[in-house]
């Protein structure tokens, strides 16, 4: 029974850890993936001009599905089946602060309401801003990522040597 | 296609207490009333459908003609600029938006317009046969003549278009019909399989491209109105291709009055002018008339 409870302990504390380090694995693929978005965005507006649905709806998948949902949030919204609010856009990007959140939303809104020079213009400084939120959501990733991992181990043989 | 568009406040008023059919236009001005044309007839919108009370109109904000505008662009104002640059949105069922708002230039360039303030909805129709009282006139024994459709605008220049492809589909006419469909609006639920179009071109470009390359009879076009366009029909009839097109005028002395047009009235280059008006509606035909705007008939 000693035993039982000792691995459910050190389990928890390594899966506590496991959360907080994916929450910031998550911030970190995010940022990666709004930035490639972003930078389709640019190449194709400028030169196949496609609608932004459409443009939305080819994005890579594989890439797509770090996005946390604001792809299909802003495609429902370009569907009119929502709008364009913090609360309809990132229903599953708990991970995301809201002045982030906020930020994105300022981006999100800035799509599809210019000619290609000025909306390249607007994608390219949305670009620079995002970027540099990656080199912190990676500073952060291996600084409090890797960290809390680390301390949940660590916690976790600390009570299994506390129990024995 | 309106429901795309529109607010959704205002296309459930339309949608439920508007007779659709019946509505030519929308007008949205920026803190004016929204007024909707039925029967070519302005009224306002109410929460109760059209009325002549301004008391009970709906006004229109600047950011409820954006949104139109953006939507109409299907979310993507970069994607119809050069359209936006034209001063209109052509949807993909032909629904054309007039946009008013501040024309961006750079060295004497249309780069662009913002600042929406107003935008026009017009709503094209079929209407079955409504060409067909003219079309004995211009489709004769000896083939089709240059025709110009005159009306102001809103009179159904386009719709008479539509219809005579449609009937000149129907009779199976041996004809090559070449549309050249400047702004995306005449080919929408077009019945007949036997045109040709040209879409977004201007008509130097579709004149002599479509010529070139589709070997017309027919070219049908809309409103021509520039020194080129002229320059374009003249090359066509030089070329043995009939023209169909349409102009904006609202009668006959007007439109010879028009210095634009003296080149081709003085050659005789029509010989067939069908003027519209809507004095009973658009689409009255108000008379027919040869190259020397002598009256062929009026029994309509």
């Amino acid at each position: 029974m000693k035993y039982v409870l000792i691995v459910v302990i050190f389990c928890i504390c390594v899966f506590v850890g496991y959360i907080t380090y994916s929450k910031y694995n998550k911030r970190k693929k995010f940022y990666a993936s709004l930035i490639m978005l972003a930078e389709k965005l640019s190449v194709e507006i400028n030169f196949s001009r496609e609608r932004l649905k459409i443009l939305i709806e080819n994005f890579d998948a594989g890439t797509k599905k770090n996005l946390l949902g604001i792809d299909e949030g802003f495609v429902s919204y370009l569907d009119k089946k929502n709008e364009l609010t913090i609360n309809d856009i990132f229903q599953k990007a708990n991970c995301l602060k809201q002045d982030e959140k906020e930020f994105i939303l300022l981006f999100l809104k800035t799509l599809g309401r210019s000619d290609v020079e000025n909306q390249t213009k607007e994608i390219t400084s949305f670009i620079q801003r995002f970027n540099e939120k990656k080199e912190e959501t990676e500073k952060e990733h291996k600084k409090y990522g890797s960290l809390s991992l680390k301390l949940s181990i660590v916690a976790g043989l600390f009570f299994t040597i506390l129990l024995i | 296609m309106l429901s795309k568009i529109l607010p959704e406040k205002i296309w459930s008023i339309i949608d439920r207490k508007v007779n659709l059919k019946a509505v030519n236009e929308i007008r949205f001005r920026a803190d004016k009333p929204i007024i909707v044309c039925v029967s070519g007839k302005n009224y306002f919108l109410s929460e109760n459908g059209a009325t002549s009370n301004l008391s009970s109109a709906l006004y229109a904000s600047k950011i409820v003609i954006e949104d139109i505008i953006f939507r109409a662009s299907e979310c993507s104002i970069y994607s119809v600029n050069e359209q936006i640059k034209k001063g209109f949105i052509v949807t993909e069922n032909g629904v054309r938006i007039g946009i008013g708002g501040n024309i961006v230039e750079e060295n004497g360039v249309i780069k662009t317009m913002t600042n929406f303030y107003s935008c026009n909805i017009r709503i094209p129709h079929n209407v079955k046969n409504c060409s067909l009282s003219a079309f004995p006139f211009i489709v004769t024994e000896s083939g089709v003549e240059n025709t110009l459709v005159i009306s102001p605008p809103g009179c159904g220049k386009t719709t008479f278009l539509k219809d005579f492809v449609n009937q000149l589909g129907e009779r199976n006419n041996a004809l090559n019909v070449l549309l050249l469909d400047e702004r995306g609006e005449l080919d929408t639920k077009l019945s007949s399989n036997f045109y040709d179009k040209i879409s977004f071109s201007t008509k130097k470009v579709g004149f002599e491209n479509g010529i070139r390359s589709l070997s017309p009879d027919l070219i049908i076009t809309d409103e021509v109105g520039q020194e080129e366009d002229i320059d374009a029909i003249l090359y066509a009839s030089t070329s043995g291709v009939k023209v169909l097109a349409t102009t904006h005028a609202d009668s006959i002395e007007t439109f010879c009055h028009k210095p634009l047009f003296q080149k081709l009235i003085q050659e005789k280059i029509f010989r067939r002018y069908v003027l519209l008006s809507k004095r009973n509606g658009p689409g009255t035909f108000e008379g027919i008339y040869n190259e020397n705007f002598s009256r062929l008939s009026s029994k309509f």
